[in-house]
């Protein structure tokens, strides 16, 4: 500590050490936040399986599944100060045919959710941009944006199977995930069926089964090219 | 002249500090960045505002480093009290190999 350098990188040496130690406190106060996540309604309201292709130029058709759904979910207890943004999306599962173990997995919507603190990380443009933030002005937190309601929504995503067929397939289900991306510490995702702590797993995310229609008939009579 | 001036320079920008203020400096630097690190933890889990946090923890460690890095006048309150230089008087009886040093 004899020369202005020395005590500069001194400084600064602890000031890291500092920083971890912080940081490291503020990852483990997560666990002192109870979570209580609770999905009040899961439904699919309108499936419709139709043929098309992957991309313009390609020759094989596929079948694509469009499933309407209603949401309605309370998410707000896992937004607390360390929560930077929350990633929600709902999946459709429906178990494999012919095999024991295992299960198709296909997301057909998502959404982030930021908390305020991270709302000038948010693509959007400048207009939605004020709107967010205008929405939690003077708040450092704002658990009401955990607060989910759709009705019939679209999917933003239309599914289909490596094997290219998709429809007359029975217990399919969706299914609510989430993603709690903290500033400081590790993701977690919602816990299906354990409760850790003081983090409950989440109520009611899977929805009632329900099938896969037939392919939806073409106005000009009849299919042609069936699979 | 150049030399005296140059010589300042260097020892403004090289800011030796004594012994006692170099124990100072060290205790000063543990203790306040512990103390800014507590409160900037606190302050942001109570308000629940993790900007908080950084801006608390970032300003303390700045008002640190200006406590701690300028050889503050408060560091040299005890210098080092060298003997003169060419030693004044002899020892009596110095004596290196035969001869006695006069």
């Amino acid at each position: 500590m004899y020369s202005s350098l020395v005590r500069l990188q001194n400084t600064f040496g602890f000031f890291t050490t500092v920083a971890f130690v912080v940081a490291a406190i503020i990852a483990a106060s997560d666990l002192l936040a109870p979570r209580a996540p609770v999905v009040n309604t899961l439904e699919a309201n309108n499936v419709q399986v139709a043929t098309g292709r992957p991309h313009y130029y390609s020759n094989k058709k596929e079948e694509y599944a469009s499933i309407r759904f209603t949401l309605d979910a309370d998410l707000s207890s896992l937004f607390t100060w360390n929560t930077k943004q929350l990633f929600v999306y709902v999946t459709a599962e429906w178990p494999a045919a012919g095999s024991e173990n295992a299960t198709n997995q296909a997301v057909i919507w998502d959404t982030i959710i930021t908390s305020p603190s991270a709302d000038h990380l948010m693509n959007v443009g400048p207009a939605t941009m004020k709107k967010l933030r205008k929405s939690a002005e003077g708040k450092s937190i704002d658990p009401s944006r955990g607060k989910i309601s759709l009705k019939n929504q679209r999917p933003k995503y239309q599914i289909t199977h490596p094997s290219g067929k998709l429809a007359e397939i029975d217990d399919v289900v969706l299914k609510l995930h989430y993603n709690v991306q903290p500033w400081v510490g590790a993701l977690t995702w919602n816990q299906e069926n354990l409760d850790v702590g003081l983090w409950k797993r989440l109520k009611g995310g899977v929805s009632e089964k329900f099938a896969f229609p037939a392919i939806k008939k073409k106005k000009e009579g009849g299919e042609k090219a069936k699979v | 002249m150049a030399e005296h001036i140059l010589d300042q320079i260097r020892d403004v920008a090289e800011g030796q500090i004594d012994f006692e203020g170099q124990r100072l400096a060290e205790l000063t630097v543990n203790l306040a960045l512990s103390i800014v690190g507590a409160i900037a933890f606190f302050v942001g889990y109570f308000l629940q505002d993790i900007k908080l946090t950084v801006f608390v923890a970032l300003g303390g460690t700045a008002l640190t480093f200006l406590v701690v890095v300028p050889p503050w006048p408060f560091f040299n309150r005890n210098p080092v009290k060298w003997l003169p230089v060419g030693g004044g008087i002899p020892p009596q009886n110095l004596i290196m190999g035969d001869k006695a040093i006069r």
